[in-house]
């Protein structure tokens, strides 16, 4: 990964393992609350991506947007619970 | 050098145990395990101080996020 | 040779399809699985050194979110 740190194929490979594992189980879960805890599982995957390029400010941000973003969405779950 | 690799192996380990675990409310530990083991793996990657303000604010914005998902998730009260 | 880049197009792609085809065929659904591809372009950008387009990408989709839901509610409200 460019030298940019301490970071080899087998780095890349685990984290890459992380992301598509929560990708994949994005589309197979069923649960509202599963699919969510499965797009958090991603962003933990490409969070070390980020900062294996040297971009801990752009990081820092994205790491404070992403869970609002999350928030968001339960608003609505809340919603459909109730009626359910 | 052998840490980081075994704290990737665990964030690997935890999140396959997450997504194969059926219940939802025993999901979100494993959850917070990758959580604490990515939040680690950016400490252990850089050399820079800003790393340290950085795994902070991971750690701060995945934390609340599983807590607000465990919240709904159990919020039962019908007050509608 | 660039990690990144592979990594985005894949996720990218699952995504697509995720969106595309969302397994419970509802609103709900399809508004989460709207957040995969996101993630995919976002690891796209990084591959091409775009930090200002990156940072502007993450907080649109958070704002179109925003107005997203307030859509949903309103339609299943009048239901």
């Amino acid at each position: 990964m460019r030298g940019v740190s301490g970071v080899d194929d087998l780095l890349v490979l685990l984290f890459a393992a992380v992301a598509l594992i929560g990708a994949v189980s994005a589309h197979l879960q069923r649960d509202r609350f599963g699919k969510l805890i499965a797009v958090g599982i991603v962003f933990g995957g490409i969070a070390p991506f980020i900062a294996a390029r040297g971009y801990l400010d752009v990081l820092i941000a994205v790491s404070l947007i992403v869970p609002v973003t999350t928030i968001i969405i339960l608003l609505i779950c809340r919603r459909d619970t109730h009626d359910a | 050098m052998i840490a980081i690799y075994l704290v990737a192996a665990l964030a690997v380990f935890a999140a396959i145990r997450a997504t194969v675990e059926k219940n939802t409310g025993r999901k979100l530990p494993y959850v917070n395990v990758m959580n604490f083991a990515i939040a680690g793996t950016i400490v252990l990657l850089l050399d820079h101080p800003l790393a340290l303000v950085a795994a902070a604010a991971y750690f701060v914005g995945s934390t609340l996020e599983a807590n607000a998902i465990a919240s709904t998730y159990a919020g039962g009260e019908r007050r509608g | 040779m660039m990690p990144e880049f592979v990594l985005g197009c894949i996720i990218l792609i699952i995504g697509v399809i995720a969106a595309g085809f969302p397994r419970p065929m509802t609103y709900l659904g399809r508004l989460i699985s709207l957040e995969i591809p996101a993630f995919g372009l976002l690891l796209i950008m990084l591959a091409y050194d775009e930090m200002l387009a990156l940072l502007t990408f993450i907080g649109v989709t958070a704002i179109s979110t925003f107005v997203l839901v307030r859509a949903i509610e309103r339609k299943e409200a009048a239901e």
